[in-house]
């Protein structure tokens, strides 16, 4: 035994002994059982990859089918002035309504969905399936039925974005209700407060801040997705761009694309100022509102105890709320919405759900249907796969206490804000315009897309994880590689399988509606069997697409318990 | 008693015969606006048992940390084993930190990972690269590990998560994990102000059983005069940063450092402050360079960090 310990405890002279006494290492049947299944969708995604033909010759190949291609489109074209002032504020307008919907009616869901505040296990259940369902129903396939439903216009667009929105919004509303901390509102209830009392006083002061959040993000997330409605006839951006790729007109197509990823950007710029300006806990008074009311000459008067002062802060917050309330009243005139719609909907609504049932195959035998199911899964493994392996180097690269530097850390946080404001719907449609690549460029703008994501998602898992335990390896002399796989990877393994599954998840959405602009899948089929009028075979698609999902989510929580 | 009238004057004694293993000259250390340390000067003969005794705020982790080159100097030099700690990076940095055993007192074990694996963590500095998992280190350190496990009575449960050990428990795996650098000298920061009186008193007994046991060099800060006159050998006193005592424990009564700490206090309120301290048996009192006591719950996903804005205030 080389080791000294011998030398420092002369009373063991045996350093077999310990290990002859201690337990036997067993590992528990259903933590195998998670580490094989794990191991398996690793081996599908890699078998996934080979299926998708992702390879280094296939890439320099499509990339001289690019530079071809952009010798024929020649100069990008972009449409007339006023014409793209309407479409965008069209566009922003519509998706924010969406959002805003969304929001006011995951409030009451939240509220009985959450543990803490559900009035019955009855109540949870059901709050959360009708979540789960909604977040479930791509919401091309709701703007699809909005259509046949409601007249044109922007009213299918607003309630597909806002009810598929629900979904995702109301889990992390609740989500957030869960996490408050409970003291308040025992003291409100100790104090003979009512139920409604404790929501608004207890309750809603301590999510706030991370509901404005949630709205934000998914605002961004439906601003991006929105373009794909286009293709199923809703107003805005992304209808004239469909027809421009349609009509074969790319260089119009691909400016309209360009405004599109413009405005992404800026709607992400946007929302994070938001946020700052919204959930900083200290203002700066350095901002563009303040400087702005300095210059009107504003200053903070106390007049009188009983009315709170018009302080720089609540001078500011004023304005940006009355701002607010302005664009939400533009977005409803822009969208011109037609209200009759509500009342005349209801006698459309049997003969609407009877074209969806029962569903079927259509012309197509089960095998073909399910092939193509199999190929978007596969798309999506693929892609997840990727998105993992380049996530895990920038996102770690992106965490403070990872990156060697600063300066690397802010590089990649650029990186990773760069590659969120692609939408990668446009992605994944230049791609396809540009190499005629089907499923591999989806896969390739879905893996790009993704990385946008999970990189942020890890970066700030691994920022939260305990600081202390890797001060003690820094401490007991490990190098800066061995305290992030000793301490710091361990601390946030259970937040990277979270995160993975979530991201196969959306992965698997997003490589349905990746079909419809011709990215491989079951999604070419969704798109002809809604304009072919196949509304059985719809519902087919969406079953289909259904159980996928659930199946990962089942998936992902079974995996969440047993990598605690 | 002589010794108390010149408390800045080293102690007297054999101790001083043997050669120092930490000298502190002359340290003075800011953060921002605070003073953590203010020329202060220490030394550590080889076996020493030292307590740094001192109110929250008065530097205790502060000069700990300098030991370990966890912190750096503004002025003045530490020297830990013959090697001036200021001046190392890389490689001999890492070298000496596994020489000197550190014990935190939030424990600050890897929550997830087994005990034995946070206990072979301690001979990251011994293996080249990093390490996932156990089968990634030789068998003769994971024998060792055990050893350590069985020696801080935890062996039954070597493959028990980390976190889901009692306080007491998890401070032993911390010492564990300490003795598996098989270090010279061993550093503990508050070990038992998180820990109930009689987690406390095991962890005491074991740090100073095995401190005599492997001729260890101990340096351990504690709040509390009771408790530092029972077990340590020496008592070094800070006050606001410097070093206002420094004296062996023999002969000495609680009454004494009190006169000490009265005399060297200059207004009654600080006074009162050490009363209510000394008083106090047992207290969680973060100190400013340390980080506050996190919550525990690691947030189980997801959608939840996205949405955090924690990211856009930085």
């Amino acid at each position: 035994m080389t080791l000294t310990l011998d030398r420092r405890r002369p009373g063991q002279a045996d350093a077999e002994a310990p290990a002859q006494r201690a337990p036997r290492y067993r590992a528990q049947p259903e933590k195998i059982a998670a580490g094989l299944t794990l191991l398996a969708l690793v081996v599908a995604s890699v078998l996934s990859l080979i299926s998708v033909d992702i390879s280094l010759p296939r890439m320099t190949a499509s990339w001289e089918n690019a530079a071809r291609f952009f010798d024929r489109v020649g100069v990008i074209s972009f449409p007339a002035p006023g014409e793209l002032l309407y479409l965008t504020a069209l566009t922003v307008g519509l998706v924010l309504l969406g959002t805003l919907f969304a929001a006011f009616f995951s409030v009451p869901l939240a509220w009985l969905a959450a543990a803490n505040t559900s009035p019955g296990r009855g109540w949870m259940g059901l709050a959360r399936f009708l979540g789960v369902l909604a977040r479930s129903v791509p919401d091309v396939v709701l703007a699809m039925v909005f259509v046949l439903m409601f007249s044109l216009g922007t009213l299918p667009g607003i309630l597909a974005i806002g009810i598929h929105s629900i979904g995702m919004i109301s889990k992390m509303f609740a989500d957030a209700i869960e996490q408050i901390d409970e003291g308040p509102r025992l003291a409100i209830r100790a104090a003979g407060g009512s139920r409604s009392q404790e929501f608004f006083a207890g309750v809603l002061p301590q999510v706030l801040p991370s509901w404005v959040a949630t709205v934000l993000h998914r605002n961004d997330i439906n601003l991006r997705g929105s373009v794909i409605l286009g293709y199923v006839g809703v107003a805005g951006l992304g209808l004239e761009m469909s027809y421009a790729f349609k009509s074969l007109n790319y260089s119009l197509g691909l400016g309209i694309a360009l405004v599109i990823f413009a405005l992404c950007v800026v709607m992400e710029i946007v929302s994070s100022a938001v946020r700052v300006v919204m959930l900083g806990q200290a203002p700066t008074g350095r901002g563009l509102g303040d400087r702005l009311l300095r210059r009107l000459g504003v200053t903070g008067v106390t007049a009188d105890a009983s009315h709170r002062p018009w302080t720089y802060a609540r001078v500011r917050n004023a304005v940006w709320g009355m701002l607010f309330v302005l664009i939400v009243v533009g977005s409803v005139w822009i969208c011109d919405i037609n209200w009759g719609d509500f009342l005349t909907v209801w006698s459309y609504l049997p003969e609407t759900a009877a074209k969806f049932w029962p569903p079927s195959f259509g012309s197509y035998t089960a095998p073909v249907m399910l092939a193509a199911m199999g190929e978007t899964i596969a798309i999506a493994l693929a892609a997840t796969i990727l998105t993992i392996v380049a996530s895990i180097v920038v996102g770690s690269l992106a965490a403070r206490n990872v990156a060697p530097s600063r300066r690397v850390r802010s590089g990649m946080r650029l990186v990773l804000v760069a590659i969120r404001g692609i939408p990668e719907i446009i992605l994944a449609i230049v791609l396809i315009v540009v190499t005629g690549l089907g499923a591999q460029a989806g896969t390739i703008a879905l893996a790009i897309g993704g990385i946008g994501l999970l990189g942020k998602l890890l970066a700030d898992s691994l920022e939260e994880v305990k600081p202390g335990p890797e001060q003690a390896l820094t401490a007991a002399g490990a190098t800066r590689l061995q305290v992030y796989a000793g301490a710091t990877v361990p601390q946030g393994m259970k937040a990277l399988v979270g995160h993975s599954f979530y991201m196969l998840d959306t992965n698997i959405r997003a490589a349905t509606i990746l079909g419809l602009v011709g990215g491989g899948g079951v999604g070419y089929y969704l798109l002809n069997a809604g304009q072919g009028s196949r509304y059985d075979l719809v519902t087919t698609i969406v079953l289909m697409i259904l159980v996928s999902v659930l199946l990962v989510e089942g998936l992902a929580v079974w995996m969440r318990r047993v990598f605690r | 008693m002589p010794g108390l009238t010149k408390p800045l004057q080293p102690p007297t004694g054999s101790a001083l015969a043997a050669e120092p293993v930490i000298t502190v000259r002359g340290v003075t250390k800011t953060f921002g606006e605070t003073t953590a340390l203010k020329n202060a000067s220490l030394t550590v003969a080889r076996g020493e048992i030292v307590v740094l005794l001192g109110l929250s705020g008065s530097g205790k982790s502060t000069l700990l940390r300098h030991l370990d080159g966890l912190d750096r100097p503004d002025t003045g030099t530490v020297t830990v084993l013959g090697a001036t700690v200021s001046r190392l990076t890389g490689r001999p940095l890492r070298a000496l930190r596994g020489r000197v055993g550190f014990v935190f007192q939030q424990f600050e074990l890897v929550g997830p990972l087994t005990v034995l694996e946070n206990v072979l963590t301690g001979a990251l500095f011994r293996v080249r690269g990093p390490r996932l998992g156990l089968w990634g280190y030789r068998r003769e350190l994971k024998l060792a590990a055990l050893g350590h496990l069985e020696r801080v009575g935890l062996l039954a449960h070597a493959y028990q998560r980390a976190d889901t050990l009692s306080g007491g428990q998890q401070q032993r795996v911390g010492i564990a994990r300490a003795l598996m650098q098989n270090p010279d000298i061993l550093l503990a920061d508050e070990p038992v102000a998180s820990l109930d009186p009689e987690s406390s008193a095991q962890v005491m007994a074991l740090i100073r059983e095995i401190a005599i046991d492997s001729d260890l060099t101990v340096v351990c800060s504690l709040h509390q005069v009771d408790l530092a006159l029972s077990w340590g050998d020496r008592i070094v006193g800070l006050r606001h940063g410097e070093v206002v005592l420094d004296t062996s424990t023999q002969g000495l009564s609680k009454q004494n450092v009190m006169e000490i700490y009265g005399r060297v206090t200059t207004s009654t309120g600080e006074l009162d402050a050490i009363e209510t301290e000394i008083g106090t048996v047992e207290q969680n009192e973060p100190e400013e360079p340390v980080e506050p006591d996190e919550p525990d719950e690691q947030d189980e996903l997801d959608l939840q960090t996205f949405a955090s804005a924690r990211d856009n205030r930085r």
